[in-house]
């Protein structure tokens, strides 16, 4: 009888103590996470950031990838087509478009807490066909960037946020007389600048429900002319003359009076062996900057659809994920949350950080279509030749009108 | 005057035959020479630079002084080059083994076997030789994509393992082996295995060198498909690898650890190449292969 | 026949599988099969992410009309005509050197098979780097002689002519290695004979060597033909973004509506009309050959 008893004791003991882990392993669940941002340096970040998560969510463990800017889009392409994706993964503004479209992605709308103060438009960005399918984590923004040594070698002020291009290219010029190795400005003549140097002349790109385009509007080939006359006043290097160095390696030498480049270059431009500040870009008619953000999106047919939109949630918008950035100088966060971003203003160099947020007031996100990647080559191809003297900024804009209005189809 | 020395009709002394005869070996020397090195100062100079330190980079200095192993250092910094030369390795020698292995197997089956259906799949080999790689690599990127293999040494190996080319031109190598050596292995009691293992595979030894090194120079040098098939650092092979270092204007490029990227890709295939060189030019005298 | 080993029937086919399947399924399934997939896929358009959409010979209308399609073709063929005549000239020059009695001619013909034997993407490395026009070897070496040298890869107009010398140099030693075998190949008995009759070196090479070497020439016109119609690695690698405009390639077109544009089914009837080409021209080729190829003398 006794030994029943302990027999039964035993098995008694073995299910109670199996079942606490028998409960557990069902409760803890792992989601993949891929990202083009967390690498090198930053995924420490990143992990801070995901061990405060996992201490909030115990049953909930984040394992986290990540791959190099460059290749990271034909990977999730390839991840998605194997039928294997992950399940929370980065997306930038112009990517986003095309997943949306292909109905990849979990709708976030039923998930998302409405009190979380997101940036409306930033929100807006990621949005198709009104609903929510991609949280925005971070935006960036270009301005211009100035070399205050050789702007007190040609005796002229510093820019200021009034200029247009015309004051621009003077300073640029009295610059690029200080040597033959000094170049005035370099402000890149491809897509991503012209579209933003359109919306400065107040061209639209589409029209409003995005069936055409309108590039080859008179306000839209002044500004292409503009961008132009830089290259071909001098100031500017053309390609052969760049010769390969980039135009970072150029401000960095002390050879480039005025760059026009994004801030994601604040880390690397703290090498720079004089002072350097930035200033909001220049306009034509209006001002209009450039507005690029990241998001975080959820597989459409992910395991756990709650989990994943939940960690989504916090990478985009908890303390931690906001205050980790911050201290880190990592990219800024989409929200609205002015008295977060005090510790980022106080950091230097650049001194006018402000510049940042400012330009804010008047974004301008980059025109995406469906075959992106097609009109973005149409356009560089076509914008090389205006380059090299080959075709008219009108010509060319009439070309590109004719092939995008094709691919719009 | 005896017939044997190259008389040039209409010439008076033989010193003047004599010294022509010199001026057009020199000439022809020297033209080798030229060549030559037009051949090999690209190379020269790739090692040069590879060895200069960043600021050196842009001069035109052939020796560098001072001389530095510091671009090696700094690439395995920024990239895993371990891992990717690795990756090199280890999918080319699997690949070429493979290739060569299975192209012999199938070459022996061909020449040496009699079975019904034989004419009609050796014509099946010969009609894919004549398959161009554009055609073929889309769908085969179809294939990879939709097994969930990008990104995967099984992508980077198996296309490559089977060749037609590779067994055509060993099914004739074996024709020409005369067939008492294995009439009188057969006698002994040998079997296929021990035949092909035995007397083909040694007998081969020219076109089986040739066809190895042909392979692995391919695999090797291999960038268009990998450069789809297999862009995450964990897999990267050096092509593609040494390709993402050249950077554009968003990065900045440094020449110096770009050539020694260079020199690292080239080395083996130099190496293997050297070795092997006695019977590779042979080999593609025989068979005119392209690489 | 003997080589059998006396088994029948069911163990036969056992050696006969054992041997033959792993190469035998392996080209079914990454051959046969894909030829016969990329046909299926010219009548359709897909992106592999959704559901393939049957589109019948739309794409092969569109390609008619690509514009970018047939500017790649124009500079194919601007590369070949280029290409093709010098690397053959400069192979058989060189290959005529080599069959000379010279001293070290293993360590030249070593030389030669450098370049042959290197990873496009190191060569293009370095020939990006020699064609620099600020930076570059070459430019320097033309100034000195009191050349103002072009912007090769920076310059659209340019870039194509600089893939073809890298192309030449890099290419020569392979052909020159298949020259000098037909060189070897031909009987000395021949040159002999004409050197007792008087020719001079010039008039054997007229009369023996050339048409001689025709049967190899012939090898080594169609496969620079045929590759050179599928150039893409230095097209892709050497121009500089600027100047890619001017040196696009067929096969550089394929490769971006597959795996940049995600258009499957467009790359896919690209590549037939591709390989289209490449036969008619390898059988015009072929006819031809009756006219000037000499079996014998």
């Amino acid at each position: 009888m006794s030994r029943k008893l302990l027999v039964l004791g035993l098995v008694f003991v073995l299910l109670v103590g199996l079942m606490p882990a028998a409960s557990s392993a069902q409760e803890v669940i792992t989601l993949r996470y891929m990202s083009f941002t967390g690498g090198g340096d930053r995924a420490d970040e990143v992990d801070a950031i995901i061990a405060a998560f996992e201490e909030e969510n115990p049953t909930i463990n984040i394992e986290p990838a990540n791959a190099p800017f460059g290749d990271y889009f034909t990977m999730l392409q390839a991840d998605f087509v194997g039928g294997d994706p992950p399940d929370v993964f980065e997306l930038n503004y112009e990517n986003f478009v095309a997943y949306a479209a292909n109905d990849v992605l979990l709708d976030l709308t039923p998930y998302v807490d409405p009190t979380i103060p997101y940036y409306p438009r930033a929100l807006g960005a990621f949005q198709y066909e009104g609903k929510q399918f991609a949280l925005p984590e971070t935006f960036s923004t270009v301005l211009l960037f100035y070399n205050k040594e050789l702007f007190d070698q040609a005796g002229i002020d510093y820019p200021a946020p009034d200029w247009t291009w015309d004051d621009t290219l003077e300073a640029a010029l009295k610059i690029r007389a200080l040597g033959d190795d000094i170049w005035g400005i370099y402000s890149p003549i491809q897509f991503w600048e012209f579209y933003k140097r359109a919306a400065q002349n107040g061209c639209a790109f589409f029209n409003e429900d995005q069936t055409e385009a309108l590039v080859n509007a008179p306000e839209c080939v002044e500004a292409l002319e503009v961008m132009v006359g830089l290259m071909e006043s001098g100031a500017m290097p053309t390609p052969a003359e760049q010769a390969g160095i980039s135009d970072s390696e150029l401000f960095l030498n002390g050879q480039l009076g005025m760059v026009v480049t994004g801030i994601w270059w604040f880390p690397a431009y703290q090498e720079a062996t004089f002072d350097w500040d930035v200033q909001l870009e220049p306009g034509m008619k209006q001002k209009a900057y450039h507005f690029f953000s990241n998001g975080i999106a959820v597989a459409k047919n992910t395991e756990y659809p709650e989990e994943a939109a939940l960690w989504a949630q916090f990478m985009t918008s908890s303390e931690t994920a906001v205050s980790v950035r911050l201290a880190a100088d990592w990219e800024l966060p989409t929200l609205d949350r002015p008295d977060l971003f005090a510790s980022y203003l106080e950091q230097t160099p650049p001194d006018n950080r402000e510049a940042v947020f400012a330009s804010l007031e008047e974004p301008v996100p980059p025109p995406v279509i469906a075959r992106q990647s097609e009109m973005q080559d149409i356009f560089d191809e076509l914008l090389n030749a205006v380059i090299a003297g080959e075709l008219d900024p009108a010509t060319a804009l009439d070309m590109a009108k004719e092939e995008i209005d094709l691919l719009l189809k | 005057m005896s017939q044997t020395n190259q008389h040039i009709p209409g010439a008076t002394s033989l010193a003047l035959d004599r010294a022509i005869e010199l001026l057009a070996q020199g000439v022809q020397y020297l033209l080798l020479i030229i060549l030559a090195l037009t051949m090999l100062v690209p190379f020269a100079w790739m090692v040069s630079t590879s060895l200069k330190t960043e600021e050196y980079v842009l001069r035109f200095d052939l020796i560098p002084q001072p001389a530095s192993l510091d671009s090696y250092r700094e690439l395995f910094d920024i990239m895993p080059m371990g891992r990717v030369f690795l990756n090199s390795l280890f999918v080319t020698v699997t690949g070429t083994v493979g290739q060569v292995l299975f192209s012999a197997m199938a070459a022996y089956a061909f020449a040496r076997m009699q079975w019904k259906g034989r004419g009609v799949v050796f014509s099946i080999y010969l009609a894919t030789m004549m398959v161009p790689f554009q055609v073929v690599v889309i769908p085969q990127f179809v294939l990879v994509s939709k097994l969930g293999w990008v990104n995967s040494y099984q992508a980077l190996i198996l296309p490559s393992l089977f060749s037609a080319f590779a067994t055509f031109l060993l099914r004739q190598a074996f024709l020409t082996i005369p067939r008492d050596l294995e009439e009188a292995a057969i006698m002994d009691g040998a079997n296929h295995l021990t035949i092909f293992w035995r007397v083909m595979v040694p007998l081969s030894k020219p076109v089986l060198a040739t066809l190895t090194v042909f392979s692995f120079m391919s695999m090797w040098n291999s960038y268009l498909w990998p450069l789809f098939v297999a862009r995450q650092e964990k897999y990267m092979t050096l092509p593609v690898a040494l390709a993402t270092l050249q950077g554009n204007n968003q990065s900045l490029t440094q020449w110096n650890l770009v050539m020694a990227g260079a020199v690292i890709t080239l080395l083996p295939i130099l190496i293997v190449y050297l070795f092997a060189q006695k019977w590779f030019v042979q080999g593609a005298v025989i068979s005119g292969i392209k690489g | 026949m003997n080589a059998m080993i006396g088994e029948r029937g069911i163990r036969r086919w056992g050696w006969v599988l054992f041997f033959l399947m792993p190469s035998l399924l392996g080209l079914l399934v990454f051959i046969v099969g894909p030829v016969f997939l990329s046909l299926g896929l010219t009548l359709f358009e897909w992106n592999l992410l959704s559901d393939p959409k049957f589109v019948g010979l739309d794409n092969f209308r569109e390609l008619y009309h690509d514009t970018r399609f047939w500017t790649a073709f124009q500079h194919t063929l601007i590369y070949i005509v280029l290409y093709v005549p010098t690397v053959f000239v400069t192979a058989f020059l060189v290959a005529l050197l080599l069959n000379r009695p010279l001293r070290g001619r293993a360590a030249f013909r070593m030389a030669f098979y450098v370049p042959v034997v290197s990873s496009w993407v190191a060569v293009a490395m370095i020939w990006r780097w020699i064609f620099n026009p600020r930076y570059g070897l070459l430019n320097f070496l033309l100034g000195q002689i009191g050349v103002g040298g072009p912007d090769w890869l920076f310059d659209p107009d340019t870039a194509l002519y600089a893939i073809v010398i890298a192309s030449v140099w890099k290419d020569a030693g392979f052909s020159a290695v298949l020259f000098l075998a037909g060189l070897q190949n031909i009987p000395d008995t021949y040159h002999e004979a004409a050197q007792i009759d008087g020719a001079n070196p010039l008039q054997r090479l007229r009369h023996i060597t050339i048409p001689l070497i025709t049967p190899t020439a012939f090898f080594v016109l169609i496969t620079t033909l045929i590759g050179s119609f599928q150039v893409f690695d230095q097209a892709w690698l050497m121009p500089e973004p600027f100047a890619r405009r001017g040196a696009t390639v067929i096969v550089q077109q394929i490769v971006n509506n597959a795996f940049r544009y995600q258009r499957m089914g467009y790359a896919a009837a690209m590549s037939w009309v591709l390989f289209l080409i490449i036969f008619v021209v390898t059988l015009i080729q072929i006819r031809w050959q009756k006219r000037w190829v000499h079996y014998d003398l």
